[in-house]
């Protein structure tokens, strides 16, 4: 099924609207799930559902929101921060995120930040695009 | 056993927001079912909360002129934390829009610190007369009692 | 007042879709109170029998090894109300499942009419770091909730 970037966007910005309640003049490119919109971790589940209905692919949630398992891991956290380690392990698990900002302070309570609108845009488009 | 989930209203402004508490006790009877070992105020009921909270600021707003406030809708009901005896939840309601048949609302609850619950719900309020009209007793009737449960529960910090 | 809000299923179809019943009787205390005059079932008391029998499916899915808890409702709109007298029909259907939550989708309906569309997430606590410490045995799908997997639905289980 081919989807341009712009119709990708609109499915995704649906999806975020019903799974969490906001207005869609909220659900910006650069809005982030859980600093702007209020998402949370039953939330994630919510939506990983939702865009697997939406675009008829699997989502592993690892592969979209790989938080969980890299803040659990101690080789990959130094007092607060990612390490060297945890910042390759990141960047091999989200190729679909832009990490340079992230990489400057790479404070694991920021790590959220990385949860954009735009982030899960770049995943689908990635998803189809390989099927 | 009675079914009210809110015990007094300490804030209200009509047609815009509304607050109440309810304390949590184990002597209420559910509790010894939800859960054995783990006693937790239920879901629904913290939802029953946020709902009878925005009932009474539509009553007080459209003057009792319904005796039927029922939910329509809920939705995004998220349940952040566990509320357990002992603990008392303040709900927090305020009013998207309050029409003559029907409102909308986002509300949430919160203990010690935490948010417990938060939704966004609709009621739909009509008498029973709209449909038959032999009904204008019964609507009487609960309007009656609403109005003395209302004294009960008003306890506004002035 | 016991919480359970379902009677029996009538259907079954592990790690599928589930059908329950409920009676709606006098004898029911808080009906008295919702509302003094004219009882109809608390809308939300349906989405508790709804959040039964969606999680006893859930929960059997995984030999009830978990402990599964409400965690949140997407959507539950109300097209009419019930009354004592009434027989609600609750079916569940499992969308997409987990192992570390669940999602179902559902309907109730009373006879003919539909009464509500419910749809629920639901969270296997064993599985999500709370950071909260829960009692050992699963305290959610006690034995009464377990009685409830017997009769004729069950019959031609393995």
């Amino acid at each position: 099924m081919a989807k341009d970037r712009n119709e990708i966007f609109q499915d995704v910005q649906e999806v975020l609207i019903d799974a969490l309640g906001v207005d869609d003049d909220e659900v910006t490119d650069k809005a982030t799930l859980m600093g702007d919109l209020g998402a949370e971790s039953i939330d994630f589940l919510d939506i990983v559902f939702r865009l697997e209905k939406a675009f008829g692919i699997k989502i592993p949630r690892e592969e979209l929101f790989p938080a969980e398992s890299l803040m659990n891991n101690p080789e990959f956290i130094d007092n607060g921060k990612l390490t060297e380690k945890g910042l390759t392990e990141l960047r091999e698990k989200m190729p679909h995120t832009d990490l340079a900002d992230f990489e400057k302070d790479p404070d694991i309570n920021k790590l959220g930040n990385l949860f954009t609108v735009n982030a899960i845009v770049n995943y689908i488009e990635i998803k189809l695009n390989a099927a | 056993m009675k079914f009210i989930l809110i015990d007094k209203v300490v804030a209200l402004e009509p047609g815009r927001r509304i607050t109440a508490v309810k304390n949590v006790t184990l002597a209420e009877e559910y509790l010894a079912d939800h859960f054995p070992t783990f006693p937790v105020l239920p879901g629904v009921l913290l939802l029953e909360g946020l709902i009878e909270s925005a009932s009474w600021l539509v009553r007080e707003t459209e003057k009792f002129a319904h005796s039927m406030i029922l939910l329509e809708q809920a939705r995004n009901v998220k349940y952040k934390s566990f509320l357990a005896p002992g603990s008392q939840i303040e709900y927090n309601i305020e009013a998207k829009i309050i029409d003559e048949n029907i409102s909308s609302f986002s509300g949430f609850g919160a203990a010690d610190g935490r948010k417990i619950v938060e939704a966004r719900l609709g009621l739909r309020h009509f008498n029973l007369a709209d449909k038959d009209s032999a009904m204008a007793a019964v609507d009487a009737t609960v309007t009656e009692n609403m109005k003395k449960r209302w004294k009960l529960l008003k306890k506004l910090k002035s | 007042m016991r919480w359970i809000w379902i009677d029996k299923f009538i259907e079954f179809e592990t790690g599928r879709r589930a059908v329950a019943v409920k009676n709606v009787t006098l004898a029911e205390e808080h009906l008295h109170d919702h509302f003094p005059g004219f009882p109809v079932m608390p809308e939300s008391l349906c989405i508790e029998g709804m959040a039964q029998t969606a999680g006893i499916l859930v929960g059997e899915a995984r030999n009830f090894q978990e402990k599964v808890i409400l965690a949140k409702v997407k959507k539950a709109v109300f097209f009419d109300y019930v009354v004592p007298g009434d027989t609600l029909t609750l079916e569940a259907q499992i969308e997409s499942i987990a192992p570390e939550a669940a999602g179902t989708t559902g309907k109730i309906t009373c006879g003919k009419k539909l009464i509500a569309e419910i749809d629920l997430m639901f969270s296997h606590i064993d599985n999500n770091l709370a950071g909260i410490e829960f009692p050992e045995e699963n305290f959610v799908f006690t034995d009464t909730f377990k009685s409830l997997m017997r009769g004729p639905a069950f019959s031609e289980q393995d």
